[in-house]
């Protein structure tokens, strides 16, 4: 072969632990969902929400990005990853991390025990910061995804350090401000900085790639990356030292939707000038994820202005389980599948007749998958509007069905064993 | 790829173009000839085939996939021969390297 590196996929240990996690952690949200029915009619600081929360920021949306975040850095900087070794170690601590913390929360055992689980996630990130960085560095060309790749990592670390200072101040209070506004940073710096600059990034090369498609409008990207980042840094900044009004928050607001309006605008182009029309199932579940992102953030001057926080529920409902969990939903059975296919028929091609990676996942099954999310998710925020138990079941019992689906979809492809077609 | 029926070795590169339809990009769900990935195949009198080829992408997660696909069906098809790959993005692949059959594949 010739002196070009066309790399390595890493190994299955670092990858597919998070994926089988991850759908095991969805499940597990869902059914703490069902059997907390109160949770989201309450104010958003109860134990139980800041549980099912928790379960959907890491053990769920972080767990899933990590393994295919681990799986594409050699994609996005045609090299391979830095350390499958670190990989692992970012598994043990994110999984551990994630059950302590989420057990904490749930029983609201503050002290020891949730400190520790909110080090172990910080160490986590860490390692992920570590092979992040070190991946990029070695990037054969500069680009505009790297740089999201790289400043998204940087505000997970930021984000879990003041969450582990958080499980410390409810122990030892030594916050000058208040906890509750903390929170709202810490949130913000999660969903602002961490997912959606990650999401932004890996899109950016993922879109093109799936639909063979090409943009010019490169430049885009790098606006979005600016704008982003400058909102979100505005709004962290004069809230921690200043004392910040609804109007400047609007405006930061404002500023980070422009981004997100660019990186739309780059996904739109590609979508236009692709060369594969067919549209598949997993691509219109982004389209729907895309969508509860920009609902999400054009509900902020509501939940700025308005009284009560029944809007801000509704905003976290729109991030985390919309947007979050609708972009995971479409892109596992995008990426999963072939990973998986990989590591059984890479050395069989063209030896033999094998199954093509669609073979491996049930295609019907992500078709209700897709169709019970958009029901599930309006029956959930129709819940919380008009705050009805009953409406409020039939969401739960419908999100604890989609992840039934998923969890035995991907476990279809996870325990798929070699099969040689006649 | 063009081949022409009066170079050197065209009947072999006939079967070899012929072997490698049967290796499928599994994503695209083409075959690596009509998706345009072939560049050349070239016979040396040391039973020697050397392939040059390209893929969609620069670090394609299903590249080492493909590269295997078509030095086992190569080397299937011409027994005792040694089948090498020259990767190479020099052109890098385009949407107008699809053939005909390539695009009405794609849906295009």
């Amino acid at each position: 072969m010739a002196d070009i590196d066309i790399g390595k996929a890493p190994p299955n240990s670092a990858v597919l632990p998070f994926y089988a996690t991850g759908a095991g952690a969805f499940w597990i949200l869902c059914f703490l969902l069902f059997i907390s029915t109160d949770a989201l009619s309450q104010h958003y600081f109860n134990p139980h929400l800041l549980a099912i929360v928790h379960t959907a920021a890491l053990g769920w949306g972080t767990m899933i990005i990590f393994g295919a975040a681990h799986q594409l850095l050699p994609v996005v900087c045609e090299r391979d990853l830095f350390s499958p070794v670190i990989a692992s170690l970012c598994w043990y601590t994110l999984t551990g991390g994630t059950a302590i913390l989420v057990f904490s929360f749930w029983t609201f055992t503050t002290g020891w025990l949730m400190i520790s689980g909110g080090s172990l996630v910080v160490f986590s990130a860490l390692t992920y910061f570590i092979n992040a960085l070190l991946t990029s560095r070695i990037c054969r060309h500069y680009s505009v995804v790297r740089l999201f790749i790289v400043t998204s990592a940087t505000w997970l670390m930021f984000t879990v350090t003041v969450g582990l200072l958080m499980t410390i101040n409810l122990s030892y209070p030594f916050f000058t401000k208040n906890h509750l506004d903390i929170l709202k940073l810490h949130a913000h710096a999660g969903l602002a900085g961490w997912f959606l600059q990650l999401i932004t990034g890996v899109s950016s090369k993922l879109v093109p790639m799936f639909l063979l498609g090409k943009s010019a409008k490169e430049k885009l990207l790098l606006y979005a990356c600016v704008l982003q980042n400058a909102g979100l840094l505005l709004f962290l900044t004069e809230s921690y030292f200043g004392s910040i009004t609804s109007a400047r928050i609007l405006l930061y607001a404002a500023l980070v939707a422009a981004g997100v309006v660019c990186w739309f605008l780059y996904l739109y182009d590609t979508f236009r000038n692709r060369v594969r029309k067919k549209t598949d199932i997993q691509m219109k579940q982004t389209f729907v994820a895309l969508l509860c992102l920009a609902v999400a953030i054009a509900m902020i001057p509501v939940v700025v202005n308005a009284r009560g926080y029944h809007w801000t529920v509704l905003y976290g409902t729109f991030a985390f389980m919309g947007w979050i969990t609708g972009i995971i939903l479409g892109k596992t059975f995008k990426t999963l599948p072939f990973i998986v296919w990989n590591g059984h028929y890479k050395s069989l091609s063209g030896k033999v007749k094998v199954p093509l990676p669609k073979h491996l996942y049930s295609e019907p099954m992500v078709q209700w998958q897709f169709r019970i999310f958009i029901i599930a998710l309006l029956f959930l925020a129709t819940a919380i509007l008009m705050n009805n138990v009953i409406v409020f079941r039939i969401a739960s019992g419908l999100w604890l069905i989609l992840s039934t689906l998923y969890f035995v979809n991907v476990m279809k492809v996870l325990l798929h064993k070699t099969k040689i077609l006649s | 790829m063009i081949i022409s029926l009066t170079e050197p070795y065209s009947n072999e590169k006939l079967k070899a173009q012929q072997a490698l339809y049967n290796v499928i990009d599994p994503e695209l769900f083409v075959n690596v000839v009509d998706l345009g990935l072939i560049y050349e195949i070239a016979f040396g009198d040391d039973d020697s085939i050397s392939v040059t080829m390209t893929l969609s992408t620069p670090h394609c997660p299903m590249g080492e996939a493909i590269t295997n696909g078509v030095k086992n069906a190569l080397e299937m098809t011409f027994p005792g021969k040694k089948a090498d790959i020259n990767l190479t993005f020099d052109p890098p692949w385009s949407f107008e390297m699809l053939t005909e059959e390539g695009r009405a594949q794609l849906g295009v």
